[in-house]
């Protein structure tokens, strides 16, 4: 019985030796695999596109920058709701209809192919906080606090383009600086932004 | 532990309670509750509060801010039934901040105990510590189907997995009132805030307000000869009032005969003449 049982374990030791190339490849494999999975979800999370291509070419340098149109002329809600808003195709159909030397341009065309179907433009978010955060504009419009000062300088964008160090800009340290240095009424206090 | 006594010493010394700029309070009148439990569903509306089902609710995993108890009172049919809502206290000695290890929950100038989402661990130590069984733990992310995710409250989070959650006093409603208060260059008035329950309450049996205004109207409630607080004798000192149901006891009156619990001024002259029966009653028992 004993001289069987060390036969067993020779072999059992034998095999095991000699699927080790294996293991460490299925190691490899698994670790390339996870690998992949992290690396999709901090794309998605982390590394997402800064600047998304929109549905419409927009120009904010054209707009604002050089034809100075202030940022709540179309963002009109941004002092008195929570949301700065997108304007209304209208609101875009307004000034264009009376703009006949742009009017053959593709992108204007677009736009008008948007007001003639009686479509929205499917624009896409650019600045967008976690759901557990409640960001609201009034307060800090009314505070006069510039647009810019979270936004960049949208005047000189053809394309909105997201801050880009993600240590640092919008997020929550950032605010909490802004909050303790302009001694904002209960501004350090969790209920202001989370609930 | 010297981070936990610290807490504590700071909870116990005199005037921590002066600092708050309001200390929303809410009375609730027993008297004038009649169990509907319209605030029940109001909350859940208001709040995000997922549907658990059946399975779940019977593994005691129910989602519910405000619940409303119900205790009889003798055996059928000399039965009466009282309710009772029970909700997050909003203690100023809350025992769920001592015990939360990351401060997910703390008190915060208002008066309010506070819970946030994206700094809880899901430990549940704090809904171990609460004597009122008010805290609830998301054990699973819930979804709601196709059209109901239309419902949702945009001002209020939704939970995800891992987080526990419980009664906010409706604060997305308090920061609105305190935002157009603001604008306005006021404070809030009383009234001007009323959370989903006290809003739907058919009978007002909630009030809602500000305790350190003495005018308003649940410093009136709250001087009322019946108020009480649950659980007082925990020293937790709970923001969440209770007015007395105003009753006299079940077979008080006529020794245990029949007796209708709902009319309690209607029994007063009934006492004096059940007093011979009551004394037969007596002697039959010895």
């Amino acid at each position: 019985m004993p001289r069987r049982q060390e036969w067993e374990l020779t072999l059992s030791i034998s095999v095991f030796e000699a699927a080790r190339p294996v293991f460490t490849g299925l190691i490899v494999a698994a670790m390339v695999v996870v690998g992949a999975f992290v690396g999709h979800w901090a794309h998605g999370a982390w590394l997402n596109d800064h600047t998304p291509v929109q549905p419409i070419e927009f120009s904010h340098e054209v707009h604002a920058g050089e034809n100075e149109i202030p940022c709540q002329y179309c963002h009109a809600w941004a002092d008195r709701s929570a949301s700065a808003g997108v304007p209304s195709v209208e609101t875009c159909v307004g000034c264009h209809k009376g703009l006949a030397e742009v009017r053959d341009r593709p992108e204007i065309e677009k736009l008008f192919g948007y007001w003639e179907r009686g479509e929205g433009i499917p624009w896409v978010k650019v600045h967008d906080t976690p759901d557990f955060v409640h960001f609201r504009h009034k307060p800090h419009i009314r505070a006069g606090v510039e647009c810019q000062t979270c936004h960049g300088p949208v005047e000189a964008m053809a394309r909105v383009t997201r801050r880009v160090d993600i240590n640092e800009d919008l997020r929550m340290p950032w605010c909490i600086d802004c909050h303790t240095e302009e001694q904002v009424a209960n501004g350090r206090d969790c209920l202001t932004c989370h609930y | 532990m010297s981070k936990i006594t610290d807490t504590l010493r700071q909870y116990r010394a005199d005037g921590y309670f002066a600092e708050f700029d309001y200390h929303w309070t809410m009375a609730i009148d027993l008297d004038q509750c009649t169990g509907c439990g319209a605030c029940v569903v109001a909350c859940q509306a208001e709040n995000n509060l997922p549907i658990v089902g059946e399975k779940r609710m019977r593994q005691g995993r129910e989602m519910k801010w405000l619940r409303v108890e119900r205790y009889w009172e003798g055996d059928y049919p000399d039965a009466r039934l009282s309710f009772i809502p029970i909700l997050c206290q909003q203690c100023d000695k809350a025992p769920c901040e001592i015990a939360c290890p990351v401060f997910a929950t703390y008190h915060n100038q208002d008066g309010l105990n506070a819970q946030v989402y994206n700094r809880c661990i899901g430990t549940r130590t704090c809904a171990v510590y609460c004597p009122y069984e008010v805290r609830f733990f998301n054990w699973f992310t819930y979804t709601w189907d196709e059209p109901l995710e239309q419902q949702l409250n945009p001002d209020v989070t939704v939970r995800e997995k891992g987080v526990m959650e419980k009664c906010t006093f409706c604060v997305q409603r308090i920061n609105r009132a305190k935002d157009l208060a603001r604008d306005e260059g006021r404070r809030v008035a009383d009234g001007e805030v009323q959370p989903a329950c006290a809003q739907s309450c058919p009978t007002d049996a909630i009030v809602f307000g500000d305790r350190n205004d003495t005018d308003s109207a649940v410093s009136r409630k709250m001087r009322d000869p019946r108020a009480y607080e649950v659980l007082k004798e925990l020293n937790t000192a709970p923001s969440v009032v209770y007015l007395k149901n105003a009753r006299e006891p079940l077979h008080a009156a006529d020794g245990g005969g029949h007796h209708d619990g709902a009319n309690a001024q209607a029994a007063e002259p009934r006492a004096a003449a059940a007093e011979p029966r009551m004394v037969e009653a007596e002697s039959a028992v010895t």
